[in-house]
């Protein structure tokens, strides 16, 4: 019974790794650049989700519109910030990307104070019993649920969409795809919209899971996501799913029987560590 | 190397912005350290508030002997690394007089040895890893240590009739000295420790810790950490169809947690050192002045900041702004009274007082019950 309670924790949260680590793997895929403030459009969408749930009463118009100013906000970092280093080494990029990381961890804080914000009334708290004493509460269902449809319908439209298709021929060759015509910089907008409005939709999930968001909710995300792609095989989107929950299962499993000796915050590295010396390419890439 | 440089920079413009607000004719100066950025800002807005209404109340009667007494804050973000460079400051630059932890042990106990050496007394306020009074005689401290607030937390179980208890410890001097101190005393009051997990300060999601903790099926739940931890681990916990008591502390300490653990907070007991329901006039006026002043109800970390730095202020009445050895011995020799009880240090300068036990009732903290047992709850003494 504990053990099918620690799968179902560990589902849960896999999945919200998925979404933030499934934007963080696109962007890779397309620019080749590890966007560490991915993360910091996690906490964007969480702070925007509470506020606008708040004063509106709507949680979905809370997800929507965090994931609509978390997508937007992700366009404006690609736009600002990485597309003049595109020509510099990747480092560069990476630099930029912690930079402004930090100082939109202590911009939170300046506008929404150190103190956090929660929902003056936490909706989907209902408990759910499903018998066996297993009880969970009606969010973290919802959480698992969503997640597979959103990413079932994101799967299907990059197989079938033309812009779909244009997104993976970008990803595979830029210069032969912008030679049939394929705007290199529309496919890579709409790349940081879609991860970044995923992130968002994360955001609000968490914030709804511990009804509290904090400035620096982004911090643990921000490198575990990181550990997660380079365990999908950087850039490959099924991978990174699956690394997601695989990660989610094994930290539900390591906190209650590897806790003396490995902090759960930890677990993520040492697996990290383990699949790279059999499989350096990562786990589930192809060659 | 860029994390330090960002947040330095910060740390110095939150320093030049408190030395540059502070009136040009202060001339006795008081050292603060208290996280304003970083993971412990909360509890540092709250100390700040604390220690400015201190000095507020104290400059609005006419300082000390004569001479008004200013604030130097500077921003320790709670580690150790950033409270050395403060703290070699406020001796070297600032040249304060006596300085004030508004911080967590981490940085408190680096601050300790630097102002020890320069014999400057350190008054601390809510810090409690017992290395801090070790590390000499001009160090002091208002709050109970973490082993004494441990000890009275069993001591609530035993109150509670309760046996079989599981402890969740916050991974981290805190945490681990409440554990230690519940682990001495548990065997004496007939309490059986059925389990025992750690978790990280940034964990907010704790779904499997919370199943584990269901199978273990005990009476009584023991579990350390500070509001933002502690708000969504009981919300996770009675989500689970956890019922049993759940007893927090100091950390818990803050209307922020019954914000975010809402109905789930309801019930939750906590090990404290401020009695909202008290009776007794300095905390009355502390609870009515504070929320005058901040529009915001106290909390213990703010109480006890306050506590800190009024010790210190009544140490420099007596001395008359002299600092050093002179204000060492005022400040061992005082006694007061305070928002967190009547204190009198003892030859380690740890203060002995009650623990105050709270309960979450209709979204607020209000008096459970106070837990006096000058046996159990005796703080260290001088190694003889």
């Amino acid at each position: 019974m504990l053990a099918i309670e620690l799968v179902a924790q560990g589902l849960i949260q896999g999945s919200i790794y998925a979404l933030v680590a499934l934007g963080l793997t696109l962007v890779y895929g397309l620019l080749r650049i590890l966007h560490v403030a991915h993360a910091a459009l996690f906490t964007l969408g969480g702070y925007v989700g509470v506020l606008v749930c708040n004063a509106s009463g709507s949680l979905a118009l809370g997800f929507l519109i965090a994931a609509l100013v978390a997508g937007f906000g992700g366009v404006a970092m690609f736009r600002l910030a990485y597309q003049p280093l595109l020509s510099k080494p990747p480092y560069v990029a990476l630099i930029a990307s912690i930079g402004l990381f930090i100082a939109s961890e202590e911009a939170f804080r300046i506008i929404f104070g150190a103190q956090g914000m929660s929902f003056t009334n936490p909706a989907l708290q209902q408990q759910l019993v499903l018998g066996w004493g297993l009880q969970f509460k009606l969010a973290e269902i919802l959480v698992m649920v969503s997640t597979a449809s959103i990413i079932g319908v994101l799967a299907w439209l990059q197989a079938r969409t033309r812009i779909g298709i244009a997104c993976q021929a970008t990803v595979s060759d830029p210069q032969m795809a912008q030679s049939f015509g394929i705007s290199l910089l529309k496919v890579r907008d709409i790349n940081f919209f879609v991860g970044s409005a995923l992130a968002g939709f994360a955001g609000v999930w968490v914030a709804l899971l511990n009804n509290l968001v904090e400035p620096t909710m982004g911090s643990v995300p921000s490198y575990k996501a990181l550990a997660i792609i380079v365990l999908g095989g950087l850039g490959s989107v099924p991978g990174t799913l699956a690394a997601a929950l695989l990660l989610g299962v094994i930290e539900a499993f390591g906190t209650i029987y590897l806790g003396d000796i490995l902090d759960r915050n930890a677990i993520a590295f040492a697996f990290l560590i383990a699949v790279l010396m059999v499989r350096p390419q990562g786990l589930f890439a192809r060659s | 190397m860029k994390f330090r440089t960002a947040r330095f920079s910060l740390m110095t413009v939150a320093a030049a912005v408190a030395l540059s607000t502070s009136p040009a004719w202060a001339q006795l100066k008081m050292g603060f350290n208290v996280p304003l950025t970083g993971f412990a800002a909360a509890d540092g807005k709250s100390a700040l508030d604390g220690a400015k209404l201190a000095v507020e109340q104290a400059n609005a009667k006419g300082g000390v002997a004569g001479q008004k007494i200013e604030l130097v804050v500077y921003d320790d973000q709670a580690v150790a690394k950033e409270a050395v460079p403060s703290a070699t400051k406020m001796v070297d630059r600032d040249k304060v007089v006596v300085a004030v932890s508004g911080s967590y042990s981490g940085s408190t106990r680096a601050a300790a040895s630097i102002f020890q050496n320069a014999k400057i007394p350190y008054v601390v306020a809510y810090a409690i890893h017992p290395d801090i009074t070790l590390a000499g005689d001009y160090m002091f401290r208002v709050s109970s240590m973490g082993e004494v607030q441990g000890r009275g937390g069993a001591k609530l179980v035993q109150n509670l009739g309760k046996k079989r208890t599981v402890l969740i410890t916050v991974k981290n001097d805190f945490g681990q000295a409440l554990a230690a101190g519940f682990r001495d005393a548990a065997p004496k009051l007939g309490i059986n420790i059925v389990n025992e997990y750690e978790y990280a300060m940034p964990d907010r999601q704790f779904g499997a810790l919370v199943s584990k903790v269901k199978s273990d099926n005990p009476e009584v739940i023991y579990a350390s950490g500070y509001f933002f931890n502690a708000g969504p681990l009981v919300s996770q916990l009675r989500a689970a169809g956890i019922t049993v008591p759940i007893i927090g502390q100091e950390g818990y300490d803050s209307d922020k947690f019954i914000e975010i653990a809402g109905p789930a907070s309801e019930g939750t007991l906590i090990t404290t050192s401020l009695d909202r329901d008290s009776t007794e006039p300095a905390t009355r006026a502390f609870l009515a002045d504070y929320r005058k002043a901040t529009n915001a109800g106290a909390d213990m970390v703010a109480a006890s900041s306050y506590t800190a730095v009024s010790v210190a202020i009544e140490g420099l009445r007596k001395t008359g702004g002299k600092g050093g050895a002179a204000l060492r011995d005022a400040i061992a020799a005082g006694s007061y009274d305070t928002p967190i009880g009547k204190l009198v240090f003892n030859d380690l300068n740890e203060v002995k007082k009650d623990i105050q036990v709270q309960i979450v009732k209709d979204k607020a903290f209000r008096r459970h019950s106070v837990i006096s047992d000058p046996v159990l709850l005796a703080p260290p003494t001088k190694a003889k």
